[in-house]
Parts: C-alpha cells; structure tokens; sequence
C-alpha cells in the first residue's frame, strides 16, 4: 500500500538525516568480522572462483552466489541486536 | 526483545515489524555487496591468493627457535670474534673495533689527533712550508660550520709554530739575531733609502711629539749602552734624551765617520713608553737621532753600512729599524727629497 511506502519511505529517509542508518552499518559489519562471518564467506569466495575460473569471474557472479549464503550465515545474535536498534529508533523518531 | 517497550498497537506492530526486518535485510545486504566488491577487486588486482604459498616457500621463510640465533635464523655474533689484519700497522684486531682503529691508526678521522701529529712532524723537521700547506687541508677536513672557517683560519694564524718561536725569541738580547721578517729589509737599502729613512724617523718624531720614544721596545738601556761601549770605546756619549725635539733642517758635519756609527747606533730616543722622565743627558739636539739628514755625500754612509762588521751593521741598521715606521711617513719623505 501506497501509505506503508510512504511511511517506510520517510522513515528510510529519517535514517539516513540523522546517520543512524551508517552507524548501524558500521555496527553490523563490525559484529560481522569479529564473528567469523567475513572469512567464512571470504572463503565460499574461493571456491566459487575457482570454480568460475580466475580470469572470468565477474561482479555478478559472485553477487549471485555469495549474498544468499550471507545472508543465511549471519550470527543470531548479530541479527536480533540489529533488529532491537532498528526497532527502538523507530520508537523513538517515528510519527505514526 | 522487550515486547514492553512497544506502545504500538497489533497491525501496525507487524507492519512495523515488517519494516524493521526490512531495513535489516538492506543492511545485511549492503554489507555483502562491500564483501564481494571487495573480493573482486582483490581477484582482478591479483591479491586475493597470496596467502595461499607453496609448501616450498612457507618453509623457507619459516620462524626459526633455535638457541643462538635469531627467528630468521641469522647468527647474532658472528663477527665478534674475527680478527682482521690493520693494513698499515699489521696487527690484528677485533671486528667490532676495525673502524676506529683504522681511523685512529691512518689519521684521518675526526678525533685522531692529526693535526698535532702533523704539527710534531713539523716542528720536527723545521719546515714551514710544510706546516702552511697542511694548515689549509686541515681546515678543509674539519666538520663543517659555517663561521668556524673563518675562525679556525685566524686562530691557525695566530697559532701556527712560526709565529710562537719568533714571540719567543723577542726577549733575548741577540742582537745579531733580531726579527728577520720584518716588513722591510734593511739591508738591502741603499744609500738614499737609509737615508730618507733616517729623515723619515726624525721627521716622524718631530711630527709626533706624543711619540714618546723610538726605542725599539725588544732592547734595554743597558744593552745598548753595552753595544756602544764595545763599538766606540770606553768614552761613548750616553744616548740622547727620548723626547728631543725635531731636528734641525742644516746640519753640521763635524767628523763624518764618528756621526756615521753614531748614526748606526741611533735609535737615539729610549723607547721605553713607560718611561716618561728620561733622565738620560738631553744634551745634544745636533747629535741627535739622525744627524744627517740631507746628505751630498754618501760615500761614508755607505762605506760605513758595509765597512764595519757585517753582524754588526746589520744589528744596528735592524736596531734602528723602528717598528713604528710606517709607509705613509716614508713616501711623504720620498716627496721632500724630490
């Protein structure tokens, strides 16, 4: 619906004014290195180049098969702290 | 999740909820896409293997902990008890010390004390040309700074060996072995040089009637008046007063030769400046300093400058030489003359 896009719109967009959304970045990537789970997909990387080939492997390919598996191998714990800093910003700078 | 903490109602709730699973996955997303470019790059730019090396290559650079040698596996001390053979004293000395030795041993770094060995050289053997032309490289080797230059030169002036052994002569009375290097040689002059510097001394000491006295400071009363004794006799006239007043133009002659050792002898005032009172007889302005001073004839005065004792003319003529002559006095002179 139009008005869920138009508040996910504006919220996105508070986000952003007031740097949350790059410092919940930095927040997330950081958990993410300490975790193990850069050098974890750094190394499903390998295998896919190798697979792929050194010289041809494109942006695409990798995009292709290393986000789903991110996505996947991200901790718990890393995910429900996110969620609760998305949620309490809301809280606190959403008008609805 | 603190469910108490949400004062939002059912469907907004999920709705809500939605959008912060929503906002998650963009962030997770975002941070996978850094990863892969990132990766990609690494593949393109050729980097992303290398910490895949060989087996060959790991043991080689492999960290080494054996006793007495570092993690490279480089002995710490190996130099520390090899001898090497110095070149010019032929001994053998330690590694660690070779350096200093050679620059001690050859003399050529900054603390090996080359320039009084260079210094005792000369001394040694009584040259000194040698010590000039040595003074020069020395200057050039020191560390540089900028004033030093000019400094070290003055101070190698003032202080080279030629220098302190003339100083150290000046209080003996040898008058046969005065200052050769004074700046004019007297010599060398003829006839009419002495004799304009006669009148240039006397006029000098007209002029100048601050000038106390033109005794040369290096000799005493007694000195000279032992001199005179022994060349004139027992009956040499005491030396004139030191401030007498000029000479007159015209002169009498009464005996040639007795004026002429006379004027040899004279540097007739006493040079003591100290020494204001001259008691010393005033008595003869016509004997004074420098009798003759427009001379038609100079015979004796040449004859008498070379008939006498060699040693002793020349110390008379260097005794009359006045350190206080100067050049301006005896070109003004040459003028009168002409």
């Amino acid at each position: 619906m139009s008005k869920d896009y138009q508040m996910k719109a504006a919220i996105n967009q508070k986000l952003i004014e007031m740097g949350e959304r790059e410092r919940l970045k930095e927040l997330l990537r950081a958990k993410l290195v300490e975790s193990g789970w850069k050098d974890q997909l750094k190394a499903h990387c390998k295998d896919v180049i190798r697979e792929k080939g050194l010289e041809h492997v494109t942006v695409e390919d990798l995009v292709t098969e290393v986000t789903p598996k991110g996505r996947a191998l991200v901790p718990d714990s890393v995910k429900k702290e996110l969620l609760q800093r998305i949620r309490a910003f809301l809280a606190q700078h959403a008008a609805l | 999740m603190k469910m108490e903490d949400m004062p939002l109602s059912g469907p907004d709730n999920t709705k809500l909820e939605a959008l912060v699973n929503d906002i998650y996955s963009e962030l997770v997303e975002d941070a996978c896409l850094g990863l892969c470019f990132e990766v990609h790059r690494a593949v393109k730019q050729g980097y992303f293997f290398l910490d895949e090396t060989d087996q060959e290559s790991m043991k080689e650079f492999e960290i080494v902990d054996q006793p007495g040698v570092d993690i490279f596996g480089q002995v710490y001390n190996q130099w520390k008890n090899k001898e090497c053979e110095c070149p010019n004293c032929k001994r053998l000395i330690a590694a660690s010390r070779f350096a200093p030795h050679l620059e001690k041993c050859l003399g050529m770094g900054r603390n090996s004390s080359r320039i009084a060995n260079r210094r005792l050289a000369s001394n040694n053997n009584m040259s000194k040309s040698e010590s000039d032309q040595e003074d020069n490289d020395d200057l050039n080797d020191n560390d540089w700074s900028y004033g030093a230059e000019k400094r070290g030169e003055h101070r190698k002036s003032q202080t080279s060996p030629r220098r302190s052994k003339t100083l150290k002569h000046k209080n003996e009375f040898s008058p046969f072995q005065y200052n050769y290097n004074a700046g004019i040689n007297y010599e060398m002059l003829g006839p009419d040089e002495v004799q304009s510097f006669l009148t240039t001394v006397s006029s000098f000491h007209g002029r100048k009637k601050s000038f106390q006295s033109q005794r040369c400071p290096q000799h005493t009363d007694e000195q000279r008046m032992a001199v005179r004794v022994f060349l004139l006799g027992p009956s040499a006239p005491v030396l004139p007063e030191a401030d007498s007043v000029a000479v007159p133009e015209s002169f009498d002659i009464p005996d040639g030769q007795a004026l002429m050792s006379r004027l040899q002898w004279e540097d007739s005032p006493e040079i003591s400046p100290s020494d204001s009172a001259s008691s010393k007889a005033s008595e003869e302005k016509s004997g004074s300093p420098f009798p003759i001073k427009r001379r038609t004839d100079k015979e004796p005065v040449s004859v008498s400058l070379t008939g006498t004792n060699h040693s002793d003319s020349r110390s008379l003529s260097t005794k009359k030489k006045k350190p206080k002559l100067t050049a301006p006095s005896i070109s003004s002179i040459y003028d009168d003359l002409n």
